[in-house]
């Protein structure tokens, strides 16, 4: 039944998250400058429990996680992804995942403090697409050997474990590695246009040996397209927040600046683009619910998640960008925001993969 | 809980509904090219066929609510073009229905009312019209002067609801409306207007010349109540657009697949066509104003009245079918120019949302002044 109506609890933790996403605000803009998220931050967020639910099948909710990182993305989308990325592990294994994959993985993630793991789907290659990866899982007597390099994968200094996509007899599969493992190197540190505070580094598996139990949902395998679904979402979740964060800075600006004796808002070419914002910002909330409602549902959300990661991409660029030019000279200046946001906007539209419902 | 699944009931209706759209695809294309005969009250097939309009209306249990169904049943009957029931409510009857006395509505309520508020000089800026009624003392009528243009129902329709200016006997002066019945004297219907699309759509100008109006017909509309008959109608205008949109997306996809063109959601942007690619976006900018219909609609069943809302919703509506209709003759080149097919149809009928019942500039007004606080003084 078609229905927009949040339950009690999710307007319950939609408010918990949007006033801590409100005292977390301020920070955005040291964490980029300093390239990375301060582990207080990161325990704050991991303190809305949106990870740990995720082993939880009755509490785990792919809706309620597309509304919290909008409102994570509202203060800073680099903030938000260090939640959507550890969710997008734990919720594939806790969906996907073996019962003895999920016995061993799930309960390392019920900490009071900051833990990370990362689905490493994307690859550094300008040729790159989720559904056309690289790196190559072969079948061994024991296991399987992995080879390939991924990234950038957010985090990836501080993860314990990493959900490898891999090419595996001719079809895509998801394999669990643990970075203590021969042959697994964490690259250093290589910041992005944006999303600075992610500390992004590139992941190399040479000739990594996996036992048989890595490959996720051991011998039924499993759904990687499932992944890419919540992957998507949760980034068009998190572009909507950013789409917010720049709607909602420029209104007040708008109003204020005086130009030719009116102000900027006052002047239909801004106003109107004013509201397109408002149009499209809506938009992509309702596209990224629909899928992420499906996702929950266990339906098949691949179409949906699609439609709703390519509209938001689309439309967070154009409005980050219209917010840079709304400013004017002072857009382009570090002293604000909206640069940041715009280059964000730029990074997260083509983040595929690094995250999830 | 948030979810967006068709119920079967909403499946069921919207099933007939559609089965109903593919026999008034036929009609709407003999229409489009007979742009001077009115449509039947009701096609010979509807009389055997329920109207899925009443069915969305009256369903009571097992739909995602009334309102919303309804935005889908509209949606429907405008993927074919020509509903085979004609409706017989016109915006007018929605004026009657909110500010007429109990005997005005008893006296007009089986008659069907077309508005009339747009005029050579003021079309978005209503507030500008010159059609204007004077009272005569000696007989205690109105009497209207004045000319209607874009009148949508206007041959078919028992009256219009005129938006006019009023000199009151003591002098004062406003806006207001007033019920004028067919057989008026100095009231006349235009012939039909040639337009791009849209042409089985009863259209024509109203002329008021000496025009005399019993006391009772008027109706007492202000401003802001006849304005405001476009809060139910817009998003309502968002779902009829995305019928002809989804009407050419439709065509456009089953003339590509039997071209081996098929459009595939699993990969990412590099691993598909352009014209895969673009077709994906046209599809998302669909879905994305579809959304905020239902948005809108759904906040109309929980008694919030939509007012920014209901603008997105035209906005986005109005503005999807002009890029998707306009896409899709793009996507599939010259073979789609022909008027063999009815994407040729869809192109033009497809390009009426975004300028009647508020332009998407109006609605852009609306929804800026909202956002920003402003007055309608402060933002022009």
């Amino acid at each position: 039944m078609i229905s927009f109506e949040l339950t009690d609890e999710q307007k319950l933790a939609q408010s918990m998250v949007q006033e801590l996403a409100a005292s977390l605000r301020p920070a955005a803009r040291g964490a980029d400058d300093r390239e990375e998220i301060p582990s207080s931050i990161l325990d704050e967020i991991w303190s809305t429990g949106i990870v740990q639910s995720q082993a939880d099948a009755d509490a785990s909710s792919a809706t309620l996680n597309a509304l919290l990182f909008e409102e994570l993305a509202v203060a800073d989308a680099a903030f938000a992804i260090a939640v959507a990325a550890p969710t997008g592990f734990v919720s594939a294994i806790a969906t996907q995942g073996s019962p003895a994959q999920k016995n061993n993985l799930l309960p390392l993630f019920a900490t009071d403090k900051y833990r990370c793991a990362g689905v490493a789907i994307m690859e550094p290659d300008f040729a790159f697409d989720v559904s056309a990866v690289r790196t190559a899982a072969v079948k061994t007597r024991d296991g399987y050997r992995l080879s390939g390099i991924k990234g950038p994968i957010p985090l990836a200094g501080q993860c314990s474990h990493f959900l490898v996509v891999a090419q595996c007899d001719g079809a895509l599969e998801a394999f669990v590695v643990d970075r203590e493992l021969k042959g697994v190197s964490i690259g250093g540190k290589r910041p992005n246009i944006g999303l600075r505070a992610l500390e992004t580094a590139a992941v190399s598996f040479e000739n990594v040996e996996l036992p048989a139990g890595a490959r996720l949902g051991e011998s039924t395998g499993c759904d990687v397209q499932r992944i890419v679904d919540s992957g998507r979402t949760a980034l068009a979740a998190i572009m909507t927040g950013i789409s917010r964060a720049v709607m909602e800075f420029v209104i007040p600006y708008t109003k204020e600046r005086v130009v030719h004796g009116a102000a900027l808002a006052q002047k239909q070419v801004i106003a109107f683009r004013l509201a397109d914002m408002r149009i499209e910002t809506d938009a992509m909330r309702w596209m990224t619910w629909k899928a992420a409602s499906i996702l929950e549902k266990d339906g098949d959300a691949t179409r949906q998640a699609q439609l709703a990661y390519t509209y938001a991409a689309e439309q967070a660029m154009w409005i980050a960008d219209e917010g840079v030019q709304m400013l004017g000279g002072h857009g382009y200046l570090r002293d604000n925001p909206v640069e940041m946001w715009y280059r964000d906007a730029r990074s997260v539209s083509v983040f595929e993969g690094a995250v999830g419902v | 809980m948030i979810d967006f699944e068709l119920t079967p009931t909403d499946q069921e209706i919207l099933k007939l509904t559609h089965d109903q759209a593919e026999i008034g695809r036929r009609y709407a294309s003999y229409y489009d090219k007979h742009e001077n005969e009115l449509p039947p009250e009701q096609f010979p097939e509807a009389a055997k066929l329920s109207n899925p309009v009443r069915l969305a209306e009256e369903v009571v249990n097992g739909s995602s609510g009334p309102r919303i169904l309804h935005s889908l049943v509209m949606l429907e009957t405008f993927w074919g073009g020509l509903a085979l029931h004609r409706s017989k409510w016109g915006l007018g009857n929605t004026v009657l229905k909110t500010v007429a006395t109990p005997e005005q509505i008893d006296k007009w309520k089986n008659h069907t009312i077309s508005i009339a508020i747009t005029e050579p000089g003021a079309g978005s800026d209503p507030a500008n019209i010159r059609t204007t009624a004077t009272f005569d003392r000696e007989t205690g009528e109105w009497i209207l002067n004045g000319e209607k243009i874009f009148i949508s129902q206007a041959q078919s329709a028992d009256a219009a609801m005129v938006f006019s200016r009023f000199i009151a006997p003591d002098g004062s002066r406003g806006l207001t409306t007033f019920l004028v019945e067919k057989d008026t004297l100095g009231f006349t219907v235009g012939p039909q207007l040639k337009k791009l699309g849209i042409r089985s759509h009863d259209t024509c100008n109203l002329l008021f010349e000496n025009c005399r109006i019993p006391e009772f017909n008027h109706i007492k509309g202000d401003f802001k109540s006849t304005m405001s008959v476009f809060n139910d109608s817009r998003p309502m205008v968002g779902a009829m657009a995305l019928g002809v949109a989804r009407a050419a997306l439709d065509f456009t996809r089953e003339k590509l697949a039997e071209r081996d063109i098929a459009i595939s959601y699993r990969g990412g942007v590099r691993s598909r066509s352009a014209v895969a690619d673009r077709f994906l976006r046209l599809e998302a900018a669909y879905e994305a104003a579809l959304l905020t219909v239902l948005r809108s609609k759904w906040l109309e069943q929980q008694n919030v009245p939509p007012k920014v809302e209901a603008s997105i919703a035209k906005a986005a509506g109005g503005k999807a079918a002009r890029k998707i209709t306009q896409g899709c003759i793009d996507l599939l080149g010259p073979a789609a120019l022909s008027e063999d097919h009815p994407l040729d149809r869809f192109f033009r009928d497809g390009r009426i949302f975004d300028i009647y019942e508020g332009a998407g500039e109006i609605q852009r007004l609306i929804i800026a002044r909202s956002i920003l606080g402003y007055t309608n003084k402060d933002l022009r």
